[in-house]
């Protein structure tokens, strides 16, 4: 039954490229729609599998774009294979990160990573020689040529989204039937006994967040592709990036497969949406509903809109009476 | 000499980072969250004392308890009836509400007063005493010499009242405080209306030198996170520390570096306390 | 006596409690062996400095000739010693089975690890609720999936933590056979830590007497239920052993 309907889900995203203009807005709403959900399915790798809230997920985005791009202006690089190197060095990005704070608790990761992805964007602004500095940075205007990851309409880019987020889901949903799964979830449930059965949290959980910061520089890549320009706010950015892909994964149902989907499919359009009505007229409106959006989920329904369509009861957090012996009030 | 001069403005702002950051600490300490919202008071502070010269004519400084006030209000309402839903919750859901009301309050702030830059003119506000060869900065030494009395004021509270020992023994066993009959919710609420009151008052307190704006929170977020890190998250005392420390590290890279790498000093040092010493300079290893 | 587990010396301090006080004993392989004492007296520490929950401040813990103190659990789950939580500490999200797997995966695949949890399942006889929410089991069954998902980690030494709280005799004499028959056939070496005298008493080769985070006795049952220590201490009354 649910795997007829995840057939069926991707047939209809299969089609719906064609029935739009290639060059036209739809496509592109389309694009960012399947690319953001593909990004906070990376990211619920680590926060919903993991359990780990990252905050700074844009640190490795940002890595990934500029990596494939750089490449390309330096050496004329296939972004393809930038790509490829993009998703190393955000590798590399989440073990510089994640060794030293792995094993702390889940509001000191969540700074850490807050942080780290402000240093990255500070250091984007400021080595202007690599980066271009606060100006940003352009992918060069290439003749249409797949194997150069330039195409004439939007369409290719709409299909390589999807195809992006196919992957990343079944990378999710991959480990999450793996041991590593298995580890995760017992770790989420209990650590300690987690660890006297032999699981060793640390490596594991860093495991998850490499795997995770990998895809998400991949995916950084495409957005480079996609949008042809950023600058080092907006690619490293903390509320354009970092908050939102969360906000995607924990809005939709973190932990679940079609969590991010759910919630990229709210999200992206309404805000483009909302973008489109209200701009300029009263900024920081649509941020505001942003925000009482994710007060609302996190306070009615915190496991996501998905709990709307399973039947499951799930325990409602409750106000704090007594709490176990040992514990402060954080589980 | 450079030097020297470099660490006494460190010191005296550092003064007013420790009370702004020392309600970061305090809600950590007694309840265990970390307030990601905790610089948008400072940014309500600020707002309010703006408002109290624009419109009635008193200067921020004596308008900082009414900055204190109007948070301590506000931060009440707001641990009441949005964060006490979430204290037993996974740290998820806790991480996120206040990172919402993070997103609420300044895109509320900038909806209300627009995105323009705001600042007071004060008659000592360029004023600066002479202390031998070096120049002490009337806003600066005013802020300094309130976050001092605040801070002790917040000490003598603390140690001597029923009210901060009550919010202590909660801090430190919540169960055992309420069999002793401690309404530990209204400790947390107390705690947490507390900080963000301090907070407040730091923002009213530094408007005679800074720009107020929606944004400016984001300008002190790292900074407070440094703070508090530095003198280890629930440690006051240590808040107090990490406070002259981070007042000082910063006077004395803004002599080496740009503004921007200014930041990024702090950043790094941010990143290395957590991971090599969260319990902060001053805390013991729990 | 080749010991297979070895404990010599080992301290433990939280701020001002000196939890565990120059504690030192031997188990021999195969023994069953039980341990008790006042509350407080530093049974559950004990057990998480043997696991490597936490960190003894002195002393030496040897596992089958490998030296473990201060080692992380999961080091010392690889090298065959855990133990089971006080208050049971099940994944209640996950099935029973999947408990119990997760246990397996230490030193064998997925698929491997299903078939050890099953047989795991099976000798504590809980293989009909197999599939059921771990968190919807009554107590006494949350204690057995815990007792197989430790067993499924094909421990040398295992360490038991009031298993038997809240059971009727009947239910306490099934699980008294289950730790026998655990020494008997498979091998393993057993401390036992449990408030039920008679229970204790009844299974126990040796018997080890916790006071105030010091071994005040070491012996048989007989002998250490004559111990005027012990008997001040904790039993009340000189105590037939039934």
């Amino acid at each position: 039954m649910k795997r007829a309907l995840w057939i069926g889900l991707f047939a209809v995203a299969a089609v719906l490229p064609l029935l739009l203009d290639p060059r036209g807005y739809w496509i592109r709403v389309l694009t960012l729609t399947l690319l953001f959900a593909a990004m906070a399915q990376a990211w619920n790798i680590v926060g919903g599998l993991a359990n780990q809230i990252s905050l700074g997920h844009a640190a490795f985005f940002g890595v990934g774009a500029y990596a494939s791009t750089i490449l390309l202006v330096t050496y004329g690089l296939t972004p393809w294979i930038g790509l490829v190197v993009g998703a190393g060095l955000a590798a590399v990005a989440a073990l510089v990160i994640a060794v030293p704070t792995m094993r702390l608790q889940g509001h000191y990761f969540a700074l850490a990573t807050l942080a780290f992805g402000e240093v990255m964007r500070v250091v984007a602004n400021t080595w202007a020689s690599l980066t271009g500095g606060p100006v940003g940075i352009s992918v060069p205007f290439l003749p249409p040529n797949p194997l150069m990851y330039s195409f004439k309409t939007g369409l290719p880019h709409a299909y390589i989204a999807l195809g992006a987020l196919a992957l990343v889901t079944l990378l999710f949903e991959g480990l999450r039937r793996s041991a590593l799964g298995y580890r995760l979830r017992a770790i989420r449930e209990h650590e300690p006994a987690a660890e006297v059965i032999g699981i060793d949290a640390t490596r594991v959980k860093l495991i998850a967040t490499v795997i995770s910061a990998a895809a998400m520089g991949a995916l950084g890549t495409v957005y480079a592709q996609l949008a042809l320009f950023f600058d080092p706010d907006t690619i490293f950015g903390v509320a354009p990036i970092s908050i939102r892909v969360a906000l995607i994964a924990i809005v939709g149902g973190i932990g679940t497969a079609v969590g991010p989907i759910l919630g990229a499919l709210l999200v992206i359009p309404v805000e483009e949406l909302a973008n489109d009505v209200l701009s300029g007229k009263a900024p920081g409106l649509s941020q505001l509903v942003y925000g009482v959006v994710l007060i609302a989920v996190i306070l009615w329904r915190p496991r996501g809109l998905v709990t709307f369509f399973t039947a499951r009861r799930t325990a409602k957090p409750r106000a704090p009476g007594l709490v176990p012996e040992g514990q402060r009030t954080t589980p | 000499m450079a030097i020297v001069q470099a660490i006494l403005d460190g010191i005296l702002i550092g003064g007013v980072y420790a009370v702004i950051s020392i309600g970061l600490t305090l809600v950590y300490g007694v309840m265990g969250i970390i307030n990601f919202a905790h610089a948008e008071f400072l940014m309500i502070g600020m707002f309010a004392a703006y408002f109290a010269w624009a419109l009635l004519g008193i200067d921020p400084i004596l308008a900082a308890p009414l900055a204190f006030a109007t948070a301590f209000v506000l931060g009440w309402l707001v641990q009441r009836f949005l964060i006490q839903r979430v204290l037993a919750a996974p740290s998820v859901a806790q991480i996120f509400l206040t990172v919402g009301l993070l997103i609420v309050l300044e895109n509320g702030a900038l909806l209300l007063f627009g995105s323009q830059f705001r600042s007071v003119n004060t008659p000592y506000q360029t004023m600066s005493l002479s202390l031998g060869p070096l120049f002490v900065s009337v806003p600066y030494l005013a802020a300094f010499v309130l976050s001092l009395l605040s801070g002790l004021a917040l000490w003598q509270f603390m140690r001597r009242s029923w009210l901060g020992r009550a919010m202590r023994a909660t801090a430190q066993n919540r169960n055992a405080a309420l069999l002793m009959g401690i309404d530990a919710d209204r400790m947390y609420a107390l705690a947490f209306a507390l900080g963000v009151g301090l907070t407040a008052f730091g923002g009213a307190i530094i408007l005679p030198y800074m720009t107020a704006s929606p944004t400016v929170g984001g300008q002190f977020v790292i900074l407070m996170f440094t703070v508090v890190v530095l003198g280890g998250l629930g440690n006051v005392l240590g808040a107090v520390v990490g406070g002259l420390a981070v007042g000082t590290i910063q006077s004395l890279s803004s002599l080496a570096f740009p503004i921007q790498l200014q930041n990024l000093v702090l950043f790094v040092i941010f990143i290395l306390m957590l991971a090599l010493r969260p319990e902060g300079l001053v805390g013991s290893r729990r | 006596m080749t010991a297979i587990l070895a404990v010599d010396g080992v301290s433990k301090r939280f701020g001002g409690l000196q939890a565990i006080a120059d504690v030192s004993f031997a188990l021999a392989a195969g023994e069953i062996v039980g341990l008790i004492g006042p509350n407080g007296a530093g049974k559950t520490t004990l057990f998480n400095l043997l696991v490597g929950l936490e960190r003894p401040d002195a002393g030496a813990i040897t596992l089958d000739g490998s030296a473990v103190a201060g080692l992380k659990p999961h080091r010392i789950a690889a090298r065959g010693m855990t133990k089971t939580f006080q208050n049971v500490a099940l994944f209640s999200e996950m099935s029973v089975l999947d408990n119990v797997l997760t246990a397996g995966l230490l030193r064998h695949s997925v698929a491997e690890a299903r078939d050890l949890a099953r047989r795991c399942l099976e000798r504590v006889g809980l293989s009909a609720i197999e599939a059921s929410p771990a968190g919807e089991l009554s107590f006494p069954e949350r204690a057995r999936v815990e007792l197989a998902r430790a067993l499924c980690t094909e421990p040398k030494v295992l360490l038991l933590d009031e298993v038997m709280a809240a059971l009727n005799t009947a239910e306490m004499a099934g699980v008294l056979g289950l730790i026998r028959r655990l020494r008997d056939e498979a091998g393993l070496t057993l401390l036992v830590v449990e408030h039920h005298m008679r229970a204790v008493m009844s299974v126990s080769d040796r018997i080890l007497v916790l006071n105030f985070g010091r071994l005040i006795a070491d012996g048989t049952p007989a002998v250490v239920a004559r111990d005027p220590e012990v008997v001040h201490a904790y039993l009340g009354a000189p105590y037939e052993a039934a």
